[in-house]
Formats: C-alpha cells, sequence, structure tokens
C-alpha cells in the first residue's frame, strides 16, 4: 500500500509544498516563509492536509528542503535542494540537462543525467549579486508589481545599459538611470540583460547542455527569461509553476523512499 | 563518542577552546613565549635562542574589530583575525612577533604588526619566492641574521648545536604526527579530521616537548579504540593555507563524510617536510624551508616539459597523499583575497582532475557566519560523488 508523500521546501522567500500519491499530485501550496520557518511548515502541512481533505493522523512521508529544512518538524528525510530540483525538473521536462534556478538569496546552476544524477553544480557568489532579489528591488523602486516587471520590460524600445552586478548598488545605478530620463521599460530590460548576463556566466561555467530549463521565481519573469534566451541562443523551458520544481522534486523522493 | 572523552582528549579540548592559556600558565613560571604567524618561520631557530615559539592563532568566530582599524578588508581575512586577536591582547604574553616574508598581506603588514603592537622584538624573515642556488644562498645568509639577531635579543649566542637540538625536537614531533596520520588511512579511519585538526591547532600552541607528549598519548589511546564498523563515508582531502579552526572539517563530516587528509599549513604541509640532520643547521633549515615546504606562495620555475609534468612537479606530493590515504575527493578551500592560492586554483584543478578525482573549490571569508552557505555545497559535491 502506498502511502501519502509530500515535499516541502522552505526558501529564503516563498516555502512550498507539495502532496503526492501513486505518482500524482494531489495539491500544493505557496506562502511567504516569513521569519519563523517551523510555523510555515506547519502551516503548509495543514493546507496541504486541508486540499486533500485528509485527516493529520493519516501518514504522510515527508522529505524537506531548502535553506530551512532543518526547521521542519515532521520530517522524515531532508534531501539538498540540488537532487529534489534534479528529480522535479527531469519529472516535468525529462530531455532537461541543464538547470538554472534563480533564487531570491543566490541562483544555482547544475547539469543532470538522463536519470536526473548531478553531475556538476555551481552557486552564484556569497551575496545577492546574480539572484532573483534585485528584481524584488527594482520593483519597489518602480513601484509596480514584481509580476509585472515581465511584460514592461518586453516593450522596451531601447534598453538602457546597466553595469552593476551587485543587487545594492544595482539600486542606486537603478535612480541614476531614472534620473537620465530613463523609462522604466527600458530599465528594466537593461537590468533584466545584466542578470541574465550573470546566469549565463553561471551555466557555461557549468557546461550547456541541451535542453536548458530556469526555474524558481526569477523563471516567472518572462522579460528575464527572454533576455536569458537572447543571451545565449538557446530556446528555455520553463515549468508551468517554476516556484515548485524542488517540492515536487522533494515529494517524488518521498515517495521512492517511503517505508512500504 | 564516550571513547573522545577519555585521556588526553579534554586538555586538547581545553587548550582548543582557550587557545594560549597553557602560555599563560608557563609564563608565570617564568618561560619566554615568541610569537609568529605562518609555517615560513624557523621555529627551531627561536627554540634554541631559548624562547617558546608560539603560533599567532585567528579565531572565525570572533568578529573582527580592532584590527581593522589599521588593516583595510583587502587584507587576508584569516591574517587580519590574527592581527586582530593579537592587537586586542590576546597574546600578550609574547615578547615579540616574527612574520615571514610569505605573503603580501603578511609582507605588507609587517609594520602594522611591529608599530601598533609595540613589542620588545619584532622580526621580518626575508623568504626568497624562488628555489635556486642563489635563493638557497640568500636565504641561508637571511637565517644567520635572523640567528644574530634574535641573539641579541636574548644576549646570547645561539650556537649550531642549539639549533641542532631544536630540529631534533620538532623533527620528532612531525614524526609522530605523521604516525598519527597513519591512523587515518584504515577506512573507516581510527581518529577523525575534526580531532585531528584541533590536535594539530593546539600542539602550534605549546612548546614542542608538551606538543611531543600530546602526540605520544594520542599513539597510545588511538589504536586501542575499536575500529569503528559503521558506514564507508567518502574519503576527503582539504586542500588550502592555514586552517587553524575545526569548523569546516567539522562541517564535511557532519555531512556524512571522512577528512582522512590534507594540504594545509597545521597539517600535513607542515608536518611531512623534515630539516635534515646530516649537514650545517642554517643550510638544512633553508633547504626544509624554502625547497621542501611546498606552499604555493613559493614560485616553482616550470624547468621545461609539459604542462602535465609541470602540475607533477608542483603537485606530485599531494597526488601521492590522494593514492595512499585512498581519498574519494578534494575541496580546495581558498580565503577571499589570498592570492598565493587565487592563482593556483585553475592549476590544483586540473592537477586533480588529471587524476580522475572530483574537486569542489570553495572560495570563502574567514568567519563562522558563512558555514550555511558552505554546507550546501558540501552536501552536493557528497551527494554527486554518491
Amino acid at each position: 500500500m502506498s502511502v501519502y508523500a509530500a515535499g516541502i521546501d522552505i526558501g529564503s522567500a516563498f516555502s512550498k509544498g507539495v502532496i503526492f500519491k501513486n505518482k500524482q499530485t494531489l495539491g500544493f501550496c505557496i506562502i511567504p516563509s516569513g521569519g519563523d520557518y517551523k510555523a510555515t511548515a506547519e502551516k503548509i502541512k495543514k493546507e496541504l492536509l486541508s486540499k486533500t481533505g485528509l485527516s493529520s493522523p493519516e501518514p504522510i512521508f515527508t522529505v524537506a528542503t531548502g535553506l530551512g529544512a532543518k526547521m521542519v518538524g515532521f520530517a522524515d528525510v531532508i534531501r539538498t535542494e540540488f537532487s529534489c530540483h534534479a528529480k522535479g525538473i527531469i519529472t516535468i521536462f525529462p530531455s532537461v540537462r541543464t538547470v538554472v534556478d534563480i533564487g531570491d538569496s543566490y541562483s544555482r546552476a547544475f547539469r543532470i543525467d538522463e536519470h536526473g544524477h548531478l553531475l556538476k553544480f555551481l552557486l552564484s557568489g556569497k551575496c545577492a549579486g546574480g539572484s532573483a532579489q534585485i528584481l524584488k528591488k527594482i520593483a519597489k523602486i518602480l513601484q509596480v508589481k514584481v509580476e509585472e516587471l515581465g511584460p514592461l520590460s518586453l516593450r522596451s524600445q531601447k534598453q538602457v545599459d546597466f553595469n552593476t552586478n551587485c543587487a545594492v548598488f544595482a539600486e542606486s545605478e537603478a535612480v541614476s538611470r531614472i534620473a537620465e530620463g530613463a523609462s522604466k521599460e527600458d530599465l528594466l530590460a537593461g537590468i533584466h540583460r545584466a542578470l541574465a548576463a550573470q546566469i549565463n556566466n553561471l551555466a557555461e561555467r557549468v557546461g550547456i547542455e541541451k535542453d536548458y530549463a530556469l526555474v524558481g521565481g526569477g523563471a516567472k519573469d518572462e522579460g528575464l527569461v527572454k533576455a536569458v534566451e537572447l543571451m545565449n541562443g538557446f530556446n528555455l523551458m520553463v515549468p508551468p509553476e517554476p516556484l515548485l520544481t524542488a517540492a515536487l522534486g522533494a515529494a517524488i523522493l518521498a515517495e521512492e523512499v517511503a517505508p512500504a | 563518542m564516550e571513547e573522545k572523552q577519555k585521556g588526553m582528549w579534554p586538555l586538547v579540548e581545553k587548550y582548543y577552546q582557550d587557545y594560549g592559556s597553557r602560555a599563560r600558565e608557563l609564563k608565570k613560571d617564568g618561560k619566554k613565549f615568541m610569537g609568529y604567524i605562518c609555517s615560513f618561520v624557523p621555529v627551531e631557530i627561536i627554540q634554541a635562542a631559548g624562547f617558546i615559539p608560539f603560533r599567532i592563532r585567528g579565531n572565525v568566530h570572533e568578529p573582527i574589530t580592532k584590527g581593522n582599524t589599521q588593516l583595510e578588508t583587502i587584507a587576508c581575512p584569516f591574517m587580519r583575525s590574527c592581527f586582530d586577536l593579537s592587537f586586542k591582547g590576546h597574546y600578550d604574553f609574547c615578547e615579540g612577533v616574527i612574520i615571514p616574508h610569505a605573503c603580501d598581506s603578511m609582507t605588507r603588514s609587517y609594520s602594522v604588526w611591529k608599530y601598533s603592537l609595540g613589542l620588545p622584538y619584532s622580526h621580518f624573515v626575508n623568504v626568497p619566492h624562488t628555489v635556486n642556488a642563489a635563493s638557497l644562498e640568500f636565504f641561508e645568509a637571511e637565517l644567520n641574521t635572523f640567528r644574530k639577531s634574535l641573539g641579541r635579543y636574548a644576549g646570547k649566542e645561539i650556537s649550531a648545536a642549539e639549533i641542532t637540538q631544536a630540529i631534533t625536537a620538532y623533527n620528532q614531533l612531525r614524526k609522530k604526527v605523521k604516525a598519527l596520520y597513519e591512523l587515518r588511512k584504515t577506512n573507516p579511519p581510527l581518529v577523525s579530521g575534526t580531532e585531528m585538526a584541533k590536535l594539530l591547532t593546539v600542539t602550534a600552541g605549546l612548546p614542542v616537548e608538551e606538543a611531543n607528549v600530546l602526540c605520544d598519548q594520542a599513539l597510545d589511546e588511538l589504536p586501542q579504540r575499536t575500529a569503528p564498523s559503521g558506514q564507508k563515508l567518502p574519503r576527503i582531502l582539504i586542500d588550502g593555507a592555514c586552517i587553524d579552526n575545526i569548523d569546516l572539517v567539522q562541517l564535511v563530516e557532519e555531512s556524512g563524510a571522512s577528512v582522512v587528509a590534507d594540504d594545509l599549513c597545521l597539517g600535513m604541509r607542515d608536518h611531512w617536510p623534515n630539516t635534515d640532520v646530516d649537514q650545517d643547521p642554517l643550510k638544512a633549515l633553508s633547504r626544509r624551508y624554502l625547497e621542501k615546504l611546498n606552499c604555493p606562495r613559493t614560485f616553482r620555475q616550470s624547468l621545461g616539459g609539459s604542462l602535465p609534468d609541470d602540475l607533477q612537479a608542483r603537485f606530485g606530493d599531494m597526488g601521492t597523499h590522494i593514492k595512499e590515504f585512498r581519498v574519494d575527493g578534494v575541496i580546495l578551500y581558498v580565503y577571499k583575497y589570498c592570492d598565493p592560492f587565487g592563482f593556483e586554483v585553475s592549476a590544483r584543478k586540473a592537477y586533480l582532475s588529471s587524476l580522475g578525482v572530483p574537486v569542489l573549490y570553495l572560495e570563502d571569508e574567514y568567519s563562522s557566519g558563512t558555514l550555511g552557505r558552505l554546507r550546501t555545497r558540501i552536501q552536493a559535491f557528497l551527494e554527486m560523488m554518491g
């Protein structure tokens, strides 16, 4: 008899959960991580249960991953983000060999084989440079929603030059460009290109092999996805819900390793 | 785990937690201490002069504060931590400080050490950067200058016999440490990397006689341990500069691996090369420190030949250790702004991949605050090695 399997991914910005049985996703949820990961994990569990109509005494085997994996009190197993991402992406897109996860606090590039086994990996630097952090900051400066960044950027006629790789200095560079009269659209296109160059650099250092996928919060920004495509000429694959890849992978792993 | 609490280990723990505590005790008994930084200071000459050489250590758990008023953050963070602790008076039992011409961070900060600490004695040992007949001759003369300078301060002439005696004591210590490393060759090893890192950090701050006693005790105790029957974990070698805190090694071992060997200053780099005793002691010391001590601060000219020959000449000793200790993977750990290692990263990686050994390259600050970030990478590396 198979059991219910859950994957919980506690990230620095969002926490994600997937509940799974017989290789089928029964429900998922995405909530902001906040300042208390333990409580966040409990909240996800509750939401997952409510989505499936299960009562909590029902046995659920849980794999936790992400920055806050250790805080998931009810986790049976903890796995690295890499193995969960790899499992998730190879299930969604079996042809994918290169993945870049654009997260809130850093980005990570990795290459996998046809079984989803990790071959090579690299994380962006020790700061937020190269992560999606900069997009949140820019959205705040421009007073637009993060979801609007992509569509705005795609309407750019003449992207501005943007040189800073640091997420903190980028803020002051953005303000300077605004003062020079750059439009929101052109400014965003410039920022997307600068970020795309950093992402491409990471990917090239692990070696790009087709197919190439982007996941994580940054992959929800179509302006960024387009900029990365223009940078390296590959058609990128993006899952329908890029935030969920690791949580889905964790749930699949949970079903695989759960005691029968 | 209970086993670790027996015998000499509580003392090692005490000295590790309160580094310098033994020196403070001995100072009360009238012993004299001379502080030094880096593996390129010939401790044998300090010992021969009647001082106890005390290796100045940093602390990844203590934020650098006062030290940053004298040194900019482009200077090596390890060296800055050492200076910070010295400047705050942690090592005020030392009468002097000796800095070698090892890397730019040490060389260029010598005057900061000298004038900020204002100790009665300070000396800069000029170590050449190349290995050839002329540089060896120069270095021997430089060691003689050091001998005279320290002798003047000590109010005595340091004799060849005294230097030879010190050479013998340090050679003995190195021999014992090598014997301890033998216990890491079993799978799983009889002594953990964390324990060894702790022991070797501690011995660098003790009189050589006491370090020898501690190693003897370890050599008595450790073989009596029942061979751990646990799971055979991936065997890791850590390559890098001076790691004088256990945190990285501990993190690797907590992530599910055994650290069995290294290419680190407090480990194999320091303890493998011995000083010859069948020749003039200063000549022998110049050969040990310049020719045998294999650190990227010394430029080893490629004497023709192919890149593989060059890599073999520079890193062959690490390759031998990889085979002898049956190493499965290497973690190359480099401090931010470490020029000597920074320039060699690609060559080291190329050499290791020519051996077919997976390598994880980590660049880090000298701070416990970065451990979480390293954990992710180390876990993924171990997972990748399967």
